[in-house]
């Protein structure tokens, strides 16, 4: 199954966060500019619309970062990489 | 089979202190939003600081599942305000424009008279029998916020209420199901 | 853990804490305007004037109104409702309110109008103390926003009278 990687997670929700921000600030000034509300949902709703589009479905693009497990038998002569998983769990999860 | 019996506790206290913190952060939710209403409550002074707009009496204004946000403040009411008010024997508040307002010399008391501007009479027909005004008392509130459709999620829920349970369902196995 | 559903649903959130924020924003740029309507509003005619029989004073007026309330129209206006009250103090009442004409303007194109009307409402005082009375019209508006806060005020217009006899 293909997923996103640590680095895509990240990457996915900084996009999200960013593109939304974007989209409301030139959605809000355009709705000023030209005196319309509408115009103003318009384009914010088509914003989220496209953000959804390219931040929520597994795209390759955000697992291009994978994994390397390592080998069972390499694994058995070093001890388990717990830590090292939670801490990036936990980078990710502050956000 | 001491080894196996150790194991079952552990997943036991495990599964203890796992529904524990479910159930704290559920009633956390629910304690927070019980805050907001009551802290909202102390601010704008009115019973219920938020209605749903159930009618269509005050249209093109207001329509059906729009939110509209209360405040009662000890100022007078006068004409032209959006007032919601509780008629005695109606249960459910109604939200109406003030068109008549007399206000009595001596003891200060207010004879209200509404209107829906959709309507095309007062609101006589609507008061209890025989009853002419309104009076201070059964005025719950008037309008000062407004914002579009969001009501509709309550009105859906009141009118069908399996939606209600499957959605109170749904939310309560996402929160039993979900880790961290 | 950050499946589609996850980011579904963190997306949803933070779109719609972002909409409500721009409400919020839209909301306030309404203090942004400062309107300076007019309006304008003559007694044409008293038509008839009485006691009613159960003893309260009851007149019926013919109205010219005419205002311009374009300024008040923002981008967040929804529509604007008018209505013309007559005002007037009594032995009995500290204030008395009466609506006597209202109207609901759709949009900005609508907002500078003239209208010559009776009342619509019926202006009834409660007893019987409108011989002679000096009265004000006040024009009152209440902007109704797409959301966010109502906005409302009034043109006061004083120096009416009702006459000292029945008609």
């Amino acid at each position: 199954m293909i997923s996103m990687d640590w680095q895509g997670q990240k990457l996915a929700e900084q996009l999200m966060q960013i593109m939304l921000v974007s989209f409301a600030v030139v959605a809000f000034i355009s709705g000023f500019v030209l005196g319309s509300f509408q115009i103003m949902l318009l384009i914010y709703a088509s914003g989220v619309l496209l953000t959804s589009l390219i931040t929520v479905p597994n795209w390759p693009f955000f697992n291009r970062h994978p994994l390397k497990w390592l080998d069972p038998s390499e694994a058995e002569k070093h001890p388990k990489p717990v830590s090292a998983n939670t801490s990036s769990k936990k980078k990710t999860g502050k956000k | 089979m001491g080894w196996i019996g150790d194991q079952i506790d552990s997943i036991k206290s495990l599964q203890f202190r796992q529904v524990l913190t479910q159930a704290v952060s559920l009633g956390m939710i629910v304690t927070s939003a019980l805050i907001i209403w009551k802290g909202l409550m102390c601010v704008t002074g009115s019973e219920s600081p938020v209605v749903v707009v159930l009618s269509g009496s005050m249209e093109p204004g207001f329509k059906r599942g729009d939110i509209l946000f209360l405040h009662m403040s000890n100022d007078p009411i006068r004409a032209g305000e959006i007032v919601v008010f509780n008629v005695d024997g109606r249960e459910i508040p109604i939200v109406h424009r003030v068109i008549k307002v007399h206000e009595h010399q001596d003891t200060g008391e207010v004879d209200v008279l509404t209107k829906g501007d959709n309507n095309f009479g007062d609101d006589r027909l609507l008061y209890a029998h025989g009853q002419l005004w309104l009076h201070r008392h059964h005025i719950m509130g008037r309008a000062v916020g407004f914002l579009p459709y969001v009501g509709w999620v309550t009105i859906i829920m009141t009118e069908k209420p399996i939606i209600k349970y499957i959605l109170i369902g749904a939310l309560g196995l996402l929160v039993i199901t979900s880790k961290e | 853990m950050h499946s589609i559903g996850y980011r579904a649903n963190a997306l949803l959130t933070f779109a719609v804490t972002i909409l409500a924020l721009m409400c919020a924003i839209v909301s306030l740029s309404d203090n942004l305007n400062s309107p300076s309507p007019t309006a304008q509003v003559q007694v044409l005619n008293i038509n008839w004037f009485q006691k009613k029989p159960d003893g309260d004073d009851e007149v019926s007026l013919t109205l010219n109104i005419s205002s311009n309330l374009q300024s008040l129209f923002t981008w967040n206006t929804k529509q604007v409702f008018v209505f013309v009250a007559a005002e007037y103090e009594t032995s009995k009442n500290a204030l008395n309110q009466v609506s006597l004409w209202d109207g609901i303007i759709p949009s900005k194109e609508h907002a500078k109008f003239w209208i010559h009307t009776t009342n619509k409402y019926r202006f009834v005082d409660q007893g019987s103390n409108l011989r002679g009375r000096d009265f004000n019209l006040t024009l009152h508006w209440h902007v109704m926003p797409k959301t966010g806060k109502m906005f409302a005020d009034k043109i006061v217009m004083s120096g009416y009278r009702l006459p000292e006899a029945y008609r």
